[in-house]
């Protein structure tokens, strides 16, 4: 016991004293921030710029100059217009030649950049909702926006052609759209965005440790394997010993680094009102029943995939070798994230259940779930908390076994240089 | 009989069905030097890593001090694999602190030390270097200090002289002796025969997995008594195994070595040669623990070397 505690000491001080310890503290965060916040700001950033655009209406019914109206309802953020409608052209269908030849012209306008699109109304557009947009790129916003005002214009047209009396603006309104807020029971507002993100940071996290660390630790075992230093060790300590340090000293050290991003996060919190982050965050990150299965399946996660790192460490004799074997427990790992968009769309779907029962699944699948869940007490009527219980249960019992049998082939693998052992063979010291 | 310290009763060891070692027996006298000698693959890293708890035996027992081995042995041995390396990215301090404190000395016990340690290796200067910035001689240096700091009872050295420089066999030659003045029990293992002949208290002789030979070296010696003779003459020597008496001639190219029957009478022999050819040299002569070994074991001299292997 003693002396795995010196192995720990030691396996934790060579990550912690490491400049890349820092950097990692520092820079994770950052990335995450990158790949979930800055998409979300570029997709809800109004940009600065007025966009020129044109029109040819083929249908000549004054579509076009309405369209041009309902644009002018758009600004930028310093109010000015978001579009600028240069030209309306009133183009007979039937006159080819000046259509083509307009065509040709605003091609022009565009790929001299002076033209953002422009836009053809067919000429039976009412009938048929048929239009075009003409651009280099498009925009979801400057598209969602487009079709919103021809519909209701079309709309407009459709209602005056069947004589109906009752005013326009009445009937649109009458038919508004609405947007469902979202509240878990017990009301407390909930947002998918909100959700989604944090389940990726949550996810992250876990995969981090379990991946990043648990690669730390293999790499370190190929290091004393090839040093030879690991026959000096094992002749002063058992192998257990040695294994259990590593792997103890390795996941304090994430766990470190995980407390410091806390940390971090909660000084951010005390910031919210300036940084503008929404309580919806808060009360997803801050559910304390959620970082209890959090923490939870953070360390089994942790401790079941390093344990099988530390099993590949001990039978391979480089990185390159262990490449092979890396890429079945990575992809175990990742099956959450890939089929995370079905998961969260139904988080209960028999399916879903089952496979975060599977102990290797279970850390990211589980967090997932219950994240999208919502999980507000450990109510045992509630049969996510009994499956989260049983999810820990279970990776537990698996996390025991593979440490179980990672210690009877560590103690062999380690002594085994230059020669790759065959399955049979690590079976066999399994069995012995 | 001195005092015991180690004892190995009918150890044995299969890979795969293949015999590593088989019912070997041992006893190691406190204080002594013991030399486990053999070819390569005759079983001497099997039993040393048994007698280390590294590999388990199939049977047979292992006992310190007639006791069995109990847990805590492994803080009061000292012991270099054959396979030696050290972490590189540590420094010297924290290697020597760090491999002590896992044979259970504290730190307070290693910094008292270590300064002693590294001047007598004449690494002062490195102490806060790290492994990596050493040369291979040097960190051979630095394995030994990590043999021996926490002040072993016992020291093991698998293949004691595989890849040491000259200078470094001189210095731990020495160091050993030290130990030995201290009653430190020293087993070392190796196929170099002439150097074992030079240090050894005690050996055993193995071959295949099988003991063929053990104890006091000096008694092996008086055993196989002297009935050896080197000659070197000029011309053709291929008559020398037909003189009666003579029982074995081995070649060396620049002299021969003759086994004479046990009543054979030298003189005689000398005569004989002198008759035919000039004798330049004609020496009786000890056996050495070569001849010992190829005489007992029978076995194929082409896998024995009397030279330290150049690395």
């Amino acid at each position: 016991m003693n002396k795995m505690w010196i192995v720990i000491k030691r396996e934790y001080a060579q990550v912690v004293k490491k400049k890349s310890f820092l950097i990692g503290i520092i820079l994770t965060p950052l990335f995450m921030a990158l790949i979930t916040i800055v998409p979300m700001l570029l997709a809800t950033k109004k940009s600065d710029t007025t966009e020129n655009i044109a029109i040819i209406d083929l249908n000549r019914q004054g579509i076009g100059e309405r369209f041009k109206q309902e644009l002018a309802e758009y600004k930028l953020k310093d109010e000015r217009p978001a579009y600028n409608v240069t030209d309306v052209f009133n183009i007979d269908p039937a006159d080819s030649t000046e259509f083509a030849g307009r065509r040709k012209y605003l091609d022009s306008l565009i790929n001299s950049g002076d033209l953002k699109s422009y836009i053809i109304v067919k000429d039976n557009i009412v009938e048929s909702d048929s239009a075009i947009l003409v651009a280099k790129s498009f925009a979801f916003r400057t598209i969602n926006r487009f079709e919103y005002c021809m519909r209701n214009i079309l709309a407009e047209k459709r209602l005056e052609k069947m004589a109906i009396s009752v005013g326009i603006d009445s009937i649109l309104n009458a038919t508004r759209g609405i947007e469902f807020k979202q509240q878990a029971p017990g009301g407390k507002e909930r947002d998918f965005l909100t959700m989604y993100l944090s389940s990726i940071i949550f996810i992250m996290i876990i995969f981090m440790t379990a991946l990043g660390y648990g690669q730390t630790l293999m790499r370190s075992v190929i290091e004393e394997k090839n040093s030879r230093i690991i026959e000096v060790l094992v002749s002063s300590i058992s192998p257990f010993q040695l294994m259990a340090g590593k792997v103890i000293g390795l996941g304090l050290a994430s766990l470190t680094q995980v407390a410091i991003w806390f940390v971090m996060g909660l000084g951010l919190w005390s910031f919210r009102s300036s940084l503008a982050i929404s309580s919806d965050v808060a009360g997803v990150i801050f559910n304390p029943v959620f970082l209890v299965f959090f923490i939870f399946y953070l360390i089994l996660g942790y401790l079941l995939y390093s344990t099988l790192f530390a099993l590949i460490g001990s039978i391979v004799n480089s990185d390159k070798e262990a490449q092979n074997f890396i890429f079945p427990i990575t992809m175990s790992m990742l099956l959450p994230v890939m089929i995370a968009m079905y998961i969260v769309q139904e988080p209960d779907a028999t399916l879903a259940v089952v496979l975060s029962l599977i102990p290797l699944f279970t850390p990211t699948m589980m967090v997932l779930r219950l994240n999208f869940t919502g999980v507000e007490s450990f109510n045992l009527a509630n049969p996510m908390v009994v499956q989260a219980i049983i999810g820990v249960i279970l990776t537990f019992l698996a996390t025991v076994g593979v440490i179980w049998v990672t210690g009877k082939i560590f103690r062999v693998g380690i002594l085994m240089y230059g020669k790759r052992p065959t399955l049979p063979e690590i079976i066999k010291w399994v069995k012995h | 009989m001195m005092e015991e310290y180690l004892r190995l009763v009918d150890i044995s060891k299969h890979y795969d069905g293949k015999v590593a070692v088989d019912k070997l027996s041992l006893s190691i006298p406190k204080g002594s030097i013991y030399g486990i000698i053999g070819p390569n693959g005759a079983g001497k890293t099997t039993t040393i890593r048994m007698i280390m708890d590294i590999i388990a035996p199939d049977s047979g027992m292992i006992q310190v001090k007639g006791q069995p081995v109990a847990p805590e042995f492994k803080n009061r041995v000292g012991y270099l694999p054959e396979e030696r390396g050290l972490y590189k990215k540590m420094s010297l301090d924290e290697v020597i602190t760090y491999l002590a404190e896992i044979k259970g000395r504290s730190k307070k016990q290693i910094g008292a030390q270590i300064d002693g340690w590294l001047e007598k290796m004449s690494l002062s200067s490195y102490k806060f270097k790290k492994v990596e910035e050493l040369s291979k001689g040097m960190q051979q240096k630095l394995q030994f200090i990590t043999t021996l700091i926490h002040e072993p009872e016992m020291i093991i050295l698998d293949e004691l002289f595989s890849g040491l420089d000259p200078i470094n066999i001189e210095l731990i030659k020495g160091i050993l002796l030290d130990e030995k003045r201290r009653g430190t029990t020293i087993l070392f293992s190796t196929h170099v025969m002439e150097q074992a002949e030079k240090l050894c208290d005690y050996i055993c002789l193995i071959n295949n997995g099988i003991k063929v030979l053990d104890g006091r070296m000096a008694e092996i010696k008086s055993k196989f008594g002297s009935n050896s003779i080197q000659v070197e003459i000029e011309g053709d020597g291929a008559f020398v195994k037909e003189i009666p008496g003579v029982i074995k001639l081995i070649d060396f190219n620049n002299y021969i070595e003759l086994k004479l029957a046990d009543n054979a009478d030298s003189q005689i022999i000398l005569k004989a040669l002198s008759d035919r050819v000039k004798v330049r040299r004609f020496e009786l002569i000890e056996p050495s623990l070569y001849d010992i070994f190829i005489e007992v074991a029978k076995a194929d001299p082409r896998q024995m070397t009397t030279e330290v292997p150049h690395e």
